[in-house]
């Protein structure tokens, strides 16, 4: 799988109910040890309302400044959420290419997409 | 003793380097149609490059991240990408206007045709691309440039009406016979001449060239907001030089020897030959400029090894990639165009294009994972979005205008 | 205009306060903030090539991880939609990365890297045989 495979696809719950669009993929560097650094495994993806403009990431950093660019860009990802993998269903292999869509459980949790500070 | 004479240099170069054949051609176009009053875009333009250029320069110097590099990793392949494809367009359009510059001079200076002196001036550029060490081709095209100071002295010389003068300076009005579209559009095409993104490439690589650290930020800004305000000083003195020549006989310039002709007038032949050798060394210095630009952007795009600092051999698709731009801008003269028009379309260009790279810049200097204890101040940030607005409006303005006045008609 | 979903339709509150996920014990990446287009530096410091892409990969116990950094053709893709075939993709073993900052950094020379057969062949074919094109610059 590539990462582009699952950026800006569509996500929906287990209803069918469009939820909004990987924005990012979170990854944890507590796989197993794969040289030097342990190997990134996939935790979770960050789900927006909206595609694009994201990058900046203004919606997962305390970065305040300048005030107005950071207000906006927050304002645009307002209701952005991290949900871990674990409770994303399995992709449909069959699916790719194109970018699958994302189906969720049915019992999935909605988290804050803040990045924890070091 | 050292310090100050780095500091001295730097701001010398900064100077010399500031003037291009944009900004020539531009102030001389401008003085003669609409004498001085649109100076105040020079004042904008050169505090809007100061802001980017000690920006872009800090991050680089901070962080070892130079300005497309910060592009692409803020704005991603595809939006990132979109700039490259306009910046590099616009940066080789720079570029061979400034080797149509440096033969344009030469033919001044020896009457023999600017079309057998195009593969020589392109040939020059590229040998000291290939041969000459980063800060020998910086401070040596950027001192001889400074010989562009004989614009300030002949226009003392003149002898002009220095209250009429400042009056249009400070009351600006649209000149009987021109319309205001068409004052807009100059206006803009002198913004973008004072704001090129080829000078911010060139500026933030420069530092990795020179391997800034933290520690020489503030030698930097020393060298920008002394060097490129007196570079500016240099633009008006031009425009001044054409305003009062030309202005009054509702010529229009169209050509180099006109840009040179109230120089002539005033200091006869030795101030001549001094400014046609300053034009020389200022379209050299900024042909190397925009070339190592091209070479900037496209590495830095796509992650190649880059900069002087290696052999060729080391940084193999970063010296084909200038190869290949001098080339291009060679042939395109080579083809008869008039280097002037050229010039007259790229500064429109550079205004054009100038947000997408402006705004990466704004959001990385305020980033504390690259820049430290580095980032923007509030007085910094609260210019940043006034000049972001500026940008952005420029940008936007540009085509609509270009379109409406025939690019000025 | 990019995707995205109409105020109306937006299934939560915008200013809902969500809670904050349980801490995972090793580094947190955001793969396109982090990683993605940053520039891959050799151990040298020579620059190598921008990540334009990640491939994942899910072993027999499900757990999916980042195994290759990517680059060349799948950044035209990623660009302009479509895949190109496996064995155009130029990868980079995540084993060599030794640093992960505003530049990845790997723990090995990049001088025999798949990925930098242009610069080389480049070497050999053009540059190198120009004069002065294997000497520092004076």
């Amino acid at each position: 799988m590539l990462l582009s495979d699952l950026l800006d696809a569509p996500v929906h719950d287990a209803d069918g109910r469009a939820l909004g669009f990987v924005v990012d993929v979170r990854l944890v560097l507590d796989g197993p040890l794969d040289g030097v650094l342990a190997a990134p495994r996939l935790h979770g993806l960050l789900v927006s309302p909206r595609t694009g403009s994201s990058f900046l990431g203004y919606e997962r950093t305390d970065e305040n400044s300048p005030a107005l660019l950071a207000r906006w860009l927050r304002h645009r990802h307002r209701g952005t959420f991290l949900v871990l993998w674990d409770d994303v269903l399995p992709p449909d292999e069959t699916h790719t290419p194109p970018a699958p869509t994302i189906t969720l459980r049915h019992d999935y949790r909605r988290w804050s997409p803040a990045l924890p500070q070091h | 003793m050292k310090k100050i004479f780095a500091v001295a240099l730097g701001v010398l170069t900064a100077i010399g380097g500031f003037v291009d054949i944009g900004d020539l051609v531009t102030n001389a176009v401008v003085g003669a149609r609409f004498g001085m009053s649109l100076v105040w875009v020079v004042v904008v333009g050169v505090v809007g490059i100061c802001l980017f250029a000690q920006m872009s320069g800090r991050v680089a110097a901070v962080s070892g991240r130079a300005t497309f590099e910060i592009i692409r990793e803020r704005l991603g392949p595809r939006v990132g990408g979109a700039n490259l494809v306009a910046s590099f367009l616009v940066t080789v359009l720079t570029l061979t206007a400034e080797i149509g510059g440096i033969a344009l001079a030469l033919e001044l200076a020896s009457s023999v045709e600017r079309r057998l002196w195009i593969p020589f001036a392109g040939l020059a550029v590229w040998l000291v691309l290939w041969r000459v060490k980063f800060s020998v081709l910086e401070n040596v095209a950027g001192l001889l440039g400074l010989t562009l100071v004989v614009f300030a002295v002949a226009l003392f010389q003149l002898g002009p009406d220095w209250g009429e003068l400042v009056d249009q300076a400070v009351h600006p009005r649209v000149v009987e016979g021109e319309g205001v579209p068409t004052y807009w559009y100059y206006a803009i095409a002198l913004f973008g001449a004072a704001m090129t993104p080829y000078e911010v490439f060139f500026f933030s690589s420069g530092a990795r060239e020179e391997k800034w650290t933290a520690k020489d930020i503030k030698q930097s800004r020393v060298n920008v907001v002394v060097g490129f305000p007196l570079g500016g000083l240099l633009s008006i003195a031009i425009a001044g030089c054409a305003a009062v020549v030309f202005l009054p006989r509702a010529i229009d310039v169209t050509s180099l020897s006109q840009i040179t002709l109230p120089v002539a007038m005033a200091g006869g032949k030795l101030l001549l030959a001094l400014v046609i050798l300053g034009i020389v060394a200022a379209t050299f210095g900024a042909a190397l400029e925009t070339a190592l630009s091209t070479g900037y952007t496209l590495a830095q795009y796509f992650g190649w090894s880059w900069g002087k600092f290696h052999r060729p051999a080391q940084a193999t698709r970063f010296h084909t990639a200038m190869l290949v731009a001098v080339l291009v801008g060679t042939l395109v003269l080579l083809t008869n165009v008039d280097p002037i028009a050229v010039t007259e379309y790229s500064v429109v260009f550079s205004a054009i294009a100038l947000p997408l790279t402006y705004l990466p810049i704004l959001v990385v200097a305020n980033d504390r994972e690259y820049m430290g204890e580095h980032v923007n101040g509030r007085t910094t940030n609260a210019l940043g979005l006034v000049y972001l607005v500026i940008i952005v409006a420029a940008s936007l303005a540009a085509i609509p205008l270009m379109i409406a006045t025939g690019a000025g008609g | 205009m990019s995707p995205r979903l109409r105020r109306h339709e937006r299934p939560f509150p915008p200013d809902e306060q969500l809670p904050d996920p349980p801490q995972p014990a090793g580094l947190v990446l955001d793969a396109r903030l982090h990683l993605l287009d940053r520039q891959l530096d050799d151990v040298e410091g020579t620059p190598v090539m921008t990540i334009d892409d990640l491939e994942l990969e899910t072993d027999a116990d499900g757990l999916t991880t980042v195994v290759h950094l990517l680059s060349g053709p799948v950044l035209a893709t990623r660009i302009f939609g479509g895949r190109p075939p496996r064995d155009r993709w130029h990868r980079v073993a995540w084993r060599h990365v030794a640093d992960v900052g505003t530049v990845v950094r790997l723990g090995i020379r990049g001088d025999g890297l798949d990925v930098l057969w242009v610069e080389r062949w480049l070497r050999d074919h053009v540059i190198g045989r120009i004069p002065g094109g294997r000497h520092a610059p004076e």
